[in-house]
This record gives structure tokens, sequence and C-alpha cells, in this order.
């Protein structure tokens, strides 16, 4: 632990800390351009400059290329250090164009703060401007190079630390350009990133150019909810619309960075088909109002078939305050319910929730320092994307990564994949417990694990079974593994035998952990607050059988719980009452007898808790209202006053429910923190609002390894002979639910297609650029092929469109057979 | 060819030097040519020849003039395989073509200084990194490597001994940065040729992450004769008490007879110009010469006796550089000659630190004005700040760009501020 | 397209290569001398040679002076004006070389013979003023001398190709 001085005074930190970082743990903020915690020092900028007064480095030096040591005593005062740093800010302004006026960095751009900060105002070079051109770049980034001041910032960004090649450096000396090899838009889904990254405004947000500073903005923070991870946010609102988000810094999740599904997704927040006022059959009227008629309704439903005549549903989206109200109003009324996760995988999330514990659980930051990782079953970029550039940083710090997935599986980085069919992935786990019991003298709870799998077929049969044999090797003699499990399309036994196989490291030796990707922002949740039966599918039998006349349905929409859309329809219309609350615009809310507008989590705080099991809260970013681009005629506030918010006449989907369950609203206020911590043990010491920490809450999840290997047995049906599996995907952009809104994320999601094995398209007398029909109980679709040989045999994958689920098979995992497979014709 | 090699001192570089032909495998063969190799294998273990070659005081040619031995010296003994020996044949410094003359001269020398110095870090590879505009040395090259392979002095078991030894030669695509050790690692990569910052050194981590010892092509030239006569001879070539052996001056400019002359290290600069360099051309006068290439700075009229190895030009505050002389008469316009030199760094640099991609474009536009009639006198004092300020830069090129236009502010201040006020150059006939 | 015996030629290089990023400029100098200079087709073969993405190869290209990823012509005229050269009279040279062609520094000849561009010290500093024509050097150079490379250039063309 070197002891230094900096400015006189001392400070130790530990070995390898870079001075400029020793400063500013001394709250001493060195000027930098091209330095970044994420990214590392590269010494280009050259303004971090600080003179080492003595010790063993002295002179001017730069802060971020030299290592804190014994003995330094460090000045960044000192007047040669502080001429030479405002004439690096002269340098870089030789070129820059002042067009801070139109500049959408102006007002939060380093290179102005550090231009004023370090007193450089008259410009003495009389030369003239290097001026360069731009690139288009898609519909996120815009471009403009005269701004660049060379700090190789983004090129780091893009190619070393997300692994993406489209975005380069070119040119020499004065010329240097960073750009496209041709113009287009940018490859990587963590382009977005460019503009935080940038310390001035060659990269900025396209999508809300022009639309205000950032002092014009209400910024807030907020946890993002377009996938399970629950990274960090900054919103920024402007005239009652969310304008731009950008990444926020978390030390456990997601870093410096964000996905451009998560910075982009937000747009459901301003449609002007958003729900903004209550409707009774059809008729706008109150939001107090409707909630009183849906109140006299339910009552009379009741009344007529018994309370269990209704049932409550919500979804991974809603937060635990909701959910929490959803079962809390359930168990007083006794209706039936909640069903909170509408989900196909809500069961496989289940298993997952109970199978993690707080010594297996992994942050996805921790995820970066593993040095052997099996992801299972799931497909990081396009399930949870943020988990790709951490999966990377593992890479690059020399860790083994595997995919074990059917799926054409794509990542940033060298990686093994296994392209294993879904019916042979639990003889491919099978293979890896085996293999670690074999090899350990097991203690009796490693042997319940083994006898937990003797159902599942040996998996000699499987292909490059030696090839996971070996794996398991390299597992064994790893310092850090994890597990990474995916839910969405595994089998059942899957998130369960990848807890095993987590356990069983840990008795092997490895400090193993364990990592589960879930479909939505509160996944956990809602298998925390909510009972395996009934189910969703339960509910629609029971709505079939006219057990179920009323359905309360909050911010959930039923299509997308892959049940077959004309069963969902037929069932829908033997309510008697539907009452949807909800803030996006879905067939569910378009079926509404009653028809609740809620607020959204940029509204309204909420609660989620991430796959990890960490709950984190989400402020509301601004007050709600209807848009005054559709209110003031498009760009001013109007100027007539009134104390109202208009459009604002909603609540939180929980104070909805709360009416609904029979409070009067103008009862005292309710203490939702106790209430959740009666919903669930896990809840119980949460900390208050004002009080939650920046990274939010790891749930304490019970560390009763005994108890916990599976003991369920699963049987395998008889492989079908001559049948493929059709998986129905997820993808980066236009498969979750909220981003799937999103306009500005349209030009990025891709026509549908399906992927085959070109050998299995041989069989099929199938060839490229040939479509398919497939039968299934959604009709025929028509798809074209895409031959793929980096995929398992035996199956197809539809990456899913949420805006053509009506077109596709709702099931994500549905056994076809062959004779349901037709090269399609010209008039098809 | 203008150069010409009647001196009474002794050539050890140029032994084999023909006027009209490159020297064959034979003629180097006849003068004793692969005798050291052949010796070293036999009877010298890796650490003897790195020792000799320290005890011998041979310091880098290429400008830097780090003591070669004990860049030998900093490969570890458990430094990992495969190593490797990069020659620097970059040779890119304005001014400077003795490494050309050499490689044309006799490169069997070069083929044996590689196999030396190969043998004493332990690599297998060579790898000689010669610029495109030396395109004929290049073939030149390949094609005497060939022959070495042939003779037995390349290859597995070289001469009957566990050594093995390649050579190939990569050709840049042609930057003044590619002669930078580190940014040339990267340019042999395949890489942007940006310069890495030590440490890791070359010599622990440098061509693939592997020990990378590089040296220029007169440094590894010196090293046949070092082992064959001795340490204490090659510095008995010198004299001067600190110089060690002979070096290779690349004289041009206002001089009657600009070439490359083998000279005793220490020789004085009188002595280059004067007697080996024909004099100064017709109605010349000595005005001052950059003594090392373009990254030094100037040498005026007082230290026209100076001693020229790297010890006494430190003395006076100047450097050695690759003893690339470029002479200046009274009718050259220090501005102008330093502007031209601006050009040359602003066109060259890599623009990976600020200081070098944005200073010296400043500098070459602020000589411009002054040069042009444009000066003012606020020129002078912002030129002496961007001069102090270059020295901040992330490597060597931006300080070498700044040596010139130091020896500018200091010795010719006056030419400068005749420019400004004058609002003309005063070199040049007005119309 | 390149002919199928240079290709095959490149990639057996490539594939003897313990690492072929390092034979990116050979393979790029290679393709330009089939071309005459990287147009964007010759890049993107490149870069399929090498294995890499064409911007990994564009990184490098335009680094580079003698990668020239604009039309020149068959012969390219580097004169060099770095200081030596510079005061032994560049700039008389050069107009006289720019007069002679009809063009500019940085222009084509019509008959896309002669493209002339500078170079920084080419190291025939004893031999100023020099300049390098397809990396070949010549020098000290008179606009005497001038004339006759060019018309010894221009009577070659004239016999190599195919009218």
């Amino acid at each position: 632990m070197p002891k230094l001085i900096i400015d006189e005074r001392e400070i130790t930190v530990p070995e390898g800390t870079k001075v400029i970082d020793a400063a500013e743990r001394m709250g001493i903020m060195i000027p930098r351009f091209c330095y970044h915690p994420a990214l590392g020092a590269v010494g280009a900028c050259r303004v971090c400059a600080v003179n080492c007064l003595d010790g063993p480095i002295k002179g001017i030096q730069m802060s971020c290329m030299i290592d804190a040591q014994d003995g330094m005593k460090v000045s960044t005062t000192d007047a040669e250090a502080v001429d030479f740093r405002k004439h690096v800010i002269e340098w870089l302004m030789l070129h820059h164009p002042h067009d801070c006026p139109v500049c959408d960095e102006g007002g939060h751009c380093l290179l102005q703060d550090l231009t004023v900060s370090g007193g450089h105002g008259v410009r003495r070079f009389q030369g003239p401007k290097r001026t360069h051109t731009d690139q288009h770049l898609g519909p996120l980034v815009r471009h403009e190079m005269n701004r660049c001041i060379q700090c190789y910032r983004c090129v780091r960004y893009y190619q070393e630390f997300t692994g993406y090649e489209d975005l380069g450096v070119m040119q020499i000396g004065s010329r240097v350009y960073y750009g496209r090899y041709r113009p287009g838009t940018l490859e990587s889904p963590f382009s977005g990133n460019l503009i935080d990254i940038c310390p001035t405004g060659v990269y900025t947000d396209k999508p809300s150019r022009y639309r205000g500073r950032r002092w014009d903005f209400e910024r807030r923070p907020a946890v993002c909810l377009h996938c399970a991870l629950g990274c960090h946010v900054t919103v920024s609102a402007r005239y009652r619309e969310v304008v731009r988000q950008e990444a926020r810094f978390s030390e456990s999740i997601n870093g410096h960075f964000i996905c451009d599904r998560g910075r982009y997704g937000f747009p459901y927040v301003n449609l002007p088909q958003r729900p903004r006022s209550a409707r009774v059959d059809g008729t706008e009227t109150g939001w107090e109002a409707a909630l009183k008629t849906a109140g006299e309704r339910l009552e009379s439903v009741a009344w007529k078939t018994g309370p269990q005549g209704i049932a409550v549903v919500g979804s991974a989206r809603c937060g635990l305050e909701t959910q929490g109200m959803l079962k809390r109003v359930a168990d007083a009324k006794g209706w039936q319910g909640p069903v909170l996760d509408i989900d196909p995988a809500a069961a496989n999330v289940r298993t997952a929730v109970s199978r993690l514990d707080s010594d297996l659980q992994v942050s996805l930051r921790e995820i970066e320092t593993a040095d052997c990782i099996v992801v299972v079953s799931a497909d990081p970029l396009n399930e949870a994307p943020m988990l790709a550039p951490a999966l990377r940083q593992a890479r690059r710090n020399g860790a083994r990564v595997t995919v074990i997935d059917p799926r054409p599986a794509s990542l940033p980085f060298q990686f093994d994949h296994f392209p294993v069919a879904p019916d042979d992935l639990a003889a491919a786990m099978a293979i890896l417990i085996r293999k670690c019991a074999e090899k350990e003298p097991l203690s009796e709870l490693g042997k319940t694990a083994v006898r937990s799998i003797e159902a599942v077929s040996d998996g000699a049969d499987i292909p490059d079974a030696d090839g996971l044999a070996a794996l398991y090797d390299d597992l064994h003699n790893s310092r850090r593994p994890v597990i990474v499990c995916g839910t969405h399309t595994a089998p059942p036994e899957i998130p369960g035998m990848a807890a095993d196989l987590a356990l069983l490291l840990r008795i092997a030796g490895p400090r193993a952990g364990l990592f589960y990707v879930m479909p939505g922002p509160n996944s956990f949740g809602a298998a925390l607050l909510s009972d395996p039966a009934p189910s969703f599918g339960d509910l629609v039998s029971a709505i079939e059988k006219g057990e179920i006349k009323a359905l309360v349905v909050a911010e959930s929409d039923l299509f997308g719980s892959g049940i077959d859309w004309d069963r969902l329809r037929n069932a829908m219309n033997k309510l008697e009452l539907l009452v949807t609350l909800d803030y996006i615009d879905s067939p569910t809310t378009r079926a509404a007898h009653i028809l609740i507008p809620t607020l959204t989590s940029y509204e309204t705080p909420s609660l989620l808790i991430n796959n990890e099991g960490r709950v984190q809260q989400s402020p509301a970013a601004f007050r709600g209202g209807d848009p005054i681009a559709r209110t003031g005629g498009g760009d001013h506030p109007p100027r007539a006053f009134r104390r109202d918010i208009p459009g604002r006449e909603m609540g939180a989907a929980w104070t909805a429910l709360l009416t609904l369950g029979g409070r009067d609203p103008g009862s005292a206020p309710v203490n939702l923190t106790a209430w959740l911590g009666e919903a669930h043990p896990a809840l119980t010491s949460l900390p208050e609002a004002s009080d939650f920490p920046p990274d939010g809450v790891r749930l304490p999840l019970a560390e009763n390894a005994v108890e916990r290997f599976q003991t369920d047995r699963f049987s395998h049906g008889e492989k079908e002979e001559d049948a493929l599996t059709l998986l129905v995907v997820d993808r980066t952009f236009g498969t979750e639910e909220l981003s799937s809104l999103s306009s500005i994320l349209k030009e990025l999601t891709p026509s549908p297609f399906i992927h085959i094995h070109p050998e299995d398209a041989a069989e099929l007398g199938l060839s490229e650029g040939d479509a398919v029909g497939i039968d299934s109980e959604a009709g025929t679709t028509v798809l074209p092929i895409n031959l793929t040989p980096e995929m398992a045999r035996g199956v197809l994958v539809i990456p899913r469109r949420r805006d053509l689920d009506d077109r596709l098979p709702q099931e994500r995992r549905t056994v076809l057979s062959k004779t349901a497979i037709r090269k399609a014709t010209e008039d098809a | 060819m203008a150069e010409t090699t009647d001196t009474a001192y002794p050539q050890v570089l140029f032994a084999n030097r023909k006027l009209d032909r490159i020297a064959a495998i034979d003629d180097y063969r006849k003068n004793g040519g692969y005798e050291a190799i052949e010796t070293v294998l036999k009877t010298f273990s890796p650490k003897d020849v790195q020792k000799l070659i320290q005890d011998s005081n041979l310091l880098g040619r290429g400008g830097a003039a780090f003591p070669a031995g004990m860049k030998l010296q900093t490969v570890a003994d458990d430094a990992p395989f495969p190593r490797y020996i990069v020659c620097n044949a970059d040779e890119m410094e304005p001014g400077t073509f003795k490494d050309r003359v050499l490689l044309h001269a006799d490169p069997h020398l070069l083929i044996e200084g590689m196999l030396i110095d190969a043998y004493s870090a332990r690599a297998e590879k060579g790898i000689v990194f010669i610029r495109p505009e030396y395109e004929n040395a290049a073939r030149i090259l390949e094609r005497e490597v060939a022959i070495a392979e042939k003779a037995g002095f390349l290859g597995k078991n070289i001469l009957g001994s566990d050594f093995n030894f390649s050579i190939d030669v990569h050709r840049s695509g042609g930057r003044y940065i590619c002669g930078e050790v580190t940014a040339q690692l990267n340019a042999l990569e395949g890489k942007r040729p940006n310069p890495r910052k030590p440490p890791p050194y070359p010599t622990e981590f440098g061509l693939w992450g592997k020990p990378t010892v590089t040296q220029n092509v007169e440094t590894l030239c010196c090293m046949p004769p070092i082992l064959r006569n001795g340490a204490q001879w090659f510095k008995d070539l010198a004299l001067t008490e600190t110089g060690a052996g002979t070096k290779l001056y690349g004289i041009s400019g206002r001089v009657k007879k600009p070439g490359c002359f083998e000279l005793p290290m220490g020789v004085r600069l009188s002595e280059i110009i004067d007697e080996h360099a024909g004099g100064m051309a017709e109605g010349s006068e000595f005005k001052a010469c950059l003594p090392g290439g373009a990254s030094t700075r100037y040498l005026t009229r007082e230290h026209y006796d100076i001693p020229m190895d790297f010890e006494s030009l430190k003395a006076v505050g100047m450097r050695l550089g690759t003893a690339a002389i470029m002479v200046f008469d009274q009718s050259d316009c220090m501005v102008g000659v330093t502007h031209n030199l601006m050009e040359f760094f602003a066109r060259e640099s890599c623009g990976w630190c600020t200081p070098c991609r944005e200073g010296i474009p400043y500098i070459k536009d602020i000589l411009w004005r002054i040069e042009n009639g444009l000066g003012e006198e606020r020129f002078v004092p912002m030129l002496e700040r961007e001069c102090r300020h270059l020295w901040n830069a992330y490597c060597a090129f931006a300080p070498g760009a700044a040596a010139p236009l130091e020896g500018l502010l200091n010795d010719f201040q006056d030419e400068v501020l005749d420019h400004i006020r004058e609002k003309k150059c005063p070199f040049k006939a007005s119309v | 397209m390149l002919p199928t015996n240079v290709k095959q030629m490149l990639n057996q290089q490539i594939q003897a290569a313990e690492h072929p990023r390092e034979l990116a400029i050979d393979i790029m100098m290679a393709v330009q001398d089939h071309y005459g200079y990287l147009s964007d087709e010759a890049l993107e073969e490149a870069a399929a040679i090498v294995g890499v993405d064409p911007l990994k190869l564009e990184e490098l290209a335009t680094f580079y002076t003698f990668l020239y990823r604009e039309p020149v012509g068959r012969y390219v005229i580097h004169i060099c004006d770095s200081v030596i050269c510079w005061m032994n009279g560049y700039e008389s040279l050069r107009d006289h070389l720019c007069k002679k062609l009809g063009i500019q520094m940085g222009e084509t000849t019509p008959d896309g013979l002669f493209t002339l561009l500078p170079v920084c010290c080419i190291g025939y500093c004893d031999r100023s003023p020099a300049m390098l024509i397809n990396k070949k050097a010549y020098g000290p150079l008179t606009p005497a001398k001038i004339d006759e490379i060019l018309e010894t250039l221009r009577a070659e063309a004239a016999e190599t190709t195919p009218s």
C-alpha cells in the first residue's frame, strides 16, 4: 500500500492505483480526456499532467500513466503543470469549431468545461481550421468529426471494450479520423455509449438532437426495464416527455455502460396511443369514476360467482409495489391468483429463484472477474445484452467462455460453442455433473444431485461429449467459475441442474458462482410473491370452463403469455369483466371493459428485483402528464396557467389496486415497505426509499445447500423421429415488450427469418434463398430461411419480433413434425 | 557514387566496401567475415558475447546511443521464447543515409552482426525492418540472406551448433514514426504504428508479446569486428576517451563532397568538413549545422572544432543523434530551414498525443508567417512556450522536433526578429 | 478481381505466416502493384486475404505514405522536400516537373502516366536534390536530368503498353 503526498496531503492507496485515481480519492479531480476508468490509461491527451516534486519519478508526468509509489510528492497546482495543461487545452481548441450553440454536447461537454476551468479564452492560432466529412452512423448516433480532439476513447471503447470492429481510427497526424470503413449503421448494440464516452460532441444522441440543454431537462436516476439485469440509467425528461437516456455508473451491475435497447427503449412513455384517460365500455370517464365503476362491477361478479370467480394478473414488468398489492388484494378479497408472471419462462424463473442462494449469487460486474464461464441455454447478446460485454471483460482477463445452447450464438469475443439441441441440454449438463461426482468424494448431498439426473440420458450420444468432459476439467481447475443459465427457452430441468453443478463445484473446490438470465425486469419479484399455482394457463382453462368471470390485469399484456391468440381471444370473450390497468396500448388494453391508465416507472417510484436478487429503487424522473408536444402545439408550454398537470389524472397501478381492493382513497397512507415485508420474509428489511443504497440491496437468500439439490426427476419422452424443435427466441431489438414499441429502434429491428442448419435444410430439400411455410396453431407462417451451420441439428430458430407475434407460434419451444415444414411456393 | 574511401583512418565497417559493387559473400569471407560467429558458436556463451559488447562500450548508432550490450542484458535469463531480433533499417531521420550506404556496401556484415546479436539473446528469428524507399537494399538483403543460408550461416544448426537463426526482411509502408522502437513493433504486428509506452520494455514484452531486441544497422555491423578483435581494440578506435569504435558520418548540404565517411568516433567537426567532405562549397561560409539529423539542435560556428562523439556533444547541450551532419551557410535562412523541418515533423507525426499532433503544426504555422512577412513580436514567446511544452509529449518525436526550434530561438533569434521587423525574409531577394 | 495465381500466392503467404497480420502491408503492396492503387475493391480483397475486416486495413492504408487509396499514375514521382533537397533547389525542380507534366502536386497526368507527390527525406541527401519514382531513387537532379528521366520513362511505357 504505497503512501504518497498529493498537494501536501498524505494518502495511502492500494498497490497499482494510478496517481490520477489516487487524487480523485482525495477529491482532487485532475483534468482528463483520454483516461477513463473502464478503458485504462493510454497517455494520449496529456491534459492530466502533474509535477512530481520528489520521489522515485520527477518532473512533469501524466498522472494517468504513473502508479502511486511510496515517497511520491505530487503537485497538481504547480505552475508548470498548470501552464502545460492550459496549453493542452489551447492545442485542442485550435481546430475545435465554435459551434457550441448548436452542439448537443454544449452544457455537459468536458472540453467546454476544461476550456473554461483552464482559463483558455483567447484564440492566438491564426491558421485555418482542419475540417472532416462526417459519416452516417445509423439512427442512434450522430457524427461530427470536426469537433474531435483525438482522445481515442471511442475506438478504444468500441474495439477493445466491447469487441466490435466497424468503428476505427484512420489517417495520420492531425488528420486522424474516427469512423467506419463506409458510412452506415453501427453494428454494435452498445453504440450509444459512444455518446456518453466522447468528451466532446463528436458523437451525440441523434433522436434527441436539438431538444434541449442538459439543464433544461429533469434529470433523474432510474433503473432500466428492458431486461432483468437492472442496469442504471439517467433519464432526461422535458415538457412531460422522456427525451434521452444515458448510462449511469453502477459498481455492481453495468459499470459505466448500457446497451442500446436500454438507452432507446423509452419512447413507450411518450407515445400518442398511450392510454391516458380511463375508459368504461369505450367511453372516457374520470380515473376515480372508472375505478369506482370497476369496484362495483367486481363486487357484482363476486356476489354472483363468489370471490373465486375473479382472478388477478400482473407481470414481470410490474414494480414490487404493484406485485405486492396484487397479492394483498387477492388475498384479502379471496380472488384467485395473483398470477404475477405470465411469461412462458415463469416456471423456470421460479426454479431459478428457489435455487439462488447468497453463496452462489454473483453480480454482473463480478462476472468480469470469473476465469471459466459456462453459459447454458442462454443467449447473452439477445436476452440480456449487457451480459455480453461483461463476459468479454472476463475473456480479456483470460477466462474461457463456453456456450451450451442450440442457437447460433454470437458474442463479440472468442468463445467455445456446443450447439446442443434442446432435448440434449439436460444430457450435456449431466455430463458435467457426473464428471464432477466421479472426480470428487462427494458427500451425501452430492449424491442426491447425481441421483436426480439418473433419469436423464447418459449423454454419450450427444455431439462432442468428450469436449464437454474436457470442459469440466477446466471448470474444476478454475479459481472462480460461473455458471450462467438462461430461463427463456430452457427445458424445465436446466435451471436446477445449473445450480446443482455450481454447488457441486463448490464442494469440489472452486468458488463457483451462479447467474440466471431472466426475461423481465421484475421476474424475480414475481416468482417471490406468487405461488406456482394457479399459472396463467390454469386461469385460462378456468375462464374457458366458466369458473372465472372477471379478470383484473395490471400492467400485463396477456397476448405475450405464449398462449395461442385465438384461444385467448375466445376465453376473453367469455369474461363478464376485464379490468386492465396499464400504460401501454396493447391487445389487452384494447379488449378491456374498463381501462385504467397507470403511471410508468419514470413517473412513479418503483422497486424491482433484478436477476441476481438485488432489490433496486427506480425513483420517479418526472411527474407525468400529457406531453406538451400534444397539448401545447409542439414547442412551448401553453401560457394558460392551471394548478394541475394535464393528463396526469392517474396514479400508480398499485394505488388503483388499493382502491379496487376497497380501500377509501382518503384514508391514511399505507406503509408499503411494511406490507412487502408481510408479503415475503425476504423483503422484511428493505430500506426506506430515502435510504436506498445506490446499488440496491441483495436479498438475504437462504444458504442451505443441503436441501437445495434438485430432487425432481425429469423423464424425457422418447425423441420423436422426423421431428424438429422450433424455438422462438429473443433478439436484442424487437422482442422485449416495452422497447419493441420504440420508434427509435424500429430501424434496427431486422425483418423476420428462420435459422436452419444446412444439413437439416438439405434433408428438407431447402436451399439458401428459399422460404418455408410452417404450420402451427397460429396458422401458417412463411419465412425466408437463413442457413446457419453454427447451430444445433434438428432445431429451427425464429428470432421473435413482437409486432409480428400474431403470425408466429406462441410457444417458445414446440416440436414440429417435419411434415409441418415445407418449401413455400411463390403464391404463398 | 560521390563517396570515396581515401582516408588514413582504419576502415572497419567499410572494410569491404567497393566503389563499383556490393561486397559478395566471398569478399566478406576473404577479410575474415563469418569467423566471428564461428568462434562465438564454438567458444562463447551468450553471456560472454553480451559482456564483450558491453565492455566495448558500443552505443546504439540509431540516434539514442543506448549501450548495445546493456540492451542485450535486459533480456532476462528465464524470459520466454521465441525471442526476436529486429534490425532497425528504417532510416528516416532527415539527413541520414549511412545505413543505406552500409547495406549497399557489405550486407553480410549485417547478417553476421544479427547472428551474433541473436546468439547472445538466444533468439531464433531476425527481422530487418526496412523503409520502402530502400527497396533496392531490401532486395539485396533478401538475396544475400538466401546466399548466407545456402552457405550454412543461417538456418538450422548453424555451423554444426544447436543454434538456429533465420532472417526475414519486412518492408514498411513508409512513415518516420516506424523508426521508433515500440512503434516499429506495432507496425510489424500489422497494427497502427503508434508508439507504446514502456514498461514493459520490448526486451521483456516486445514483438507478439515476446522478448525483442531492436538494434540499428550500424550497431549490428559493429558486432562482428568487436568479436573478432576484442573490446579494447574497439574502444581504441575512437579518438576520444569516452568514445568507442568508428562512426559513419553522413554529411550533406553546403559542402564540396557530400557523402558518408567512416571515421574514428570523436573526430572533429572541422576535420570532417574541411578534409573529408572537401571543405565548404564554393562561396560558402559555415553558419551552422545539424550534427545528427533533424532532431538535434543547430551547432554553430563556436563549436566548429568540437569532437563529434556522444559525450562531447552532450557536454555542450547537443546530441550526436545519427551523426548525419547537414551544413548550412550564410545564404541559408534559418527560419526557412526550421520551417522545413517542422513541415517534416508535422507530416510525419503519428497523431497519438496532443503536443505532437497539434503543437508541431502550430509551430509550423507561426514560422510560415514569420518567413512570409506576417510575423509579430509576440510570436517569439509563443514559440518558446510551444518548445517547452513539446517536451511533455508521449514519445521522443516531439522533443526531437523541439530541438532545432530551440536552436533557432537561442542561436538565431536575431534572424527571427529581423524577419519580423522587416516584414519579409531577409534572405530572399526582393522582387 | 485479382488473377487466381496472384491470389493463390498471397493466400499461401498468409497460410505460411505465423501471424497473418504481420503481412498486412506486404499483401496490400502486392494487391496495389496489381491494381496500380488500393481501390476499395483492392483493399477489400486484401482484407479477405489477410482475414480481417476492411476497416483494419483501412486503418493502416491511410497511415502509410506508399499505400495509395486514390488512383495514381503508372509512375509515381515522389519529390523529396526535406531540408537538404529543399535547400538544394527542391522548389524550382518541383515547379519544373509541374510545368513539364502540366499538373500540380498531388495530380496525375491525363494520360495516366505520372503522379506527382511530395515525400519526406528519402535518405539520398548525398545525391540531393533527389526524387523517387516507383521506389527507385534519382539524384542529384537538374532540370535537364529530369527531362531525360521523363523521356526514358515515356519511351519505356510506350514500349511495354500494347497499343
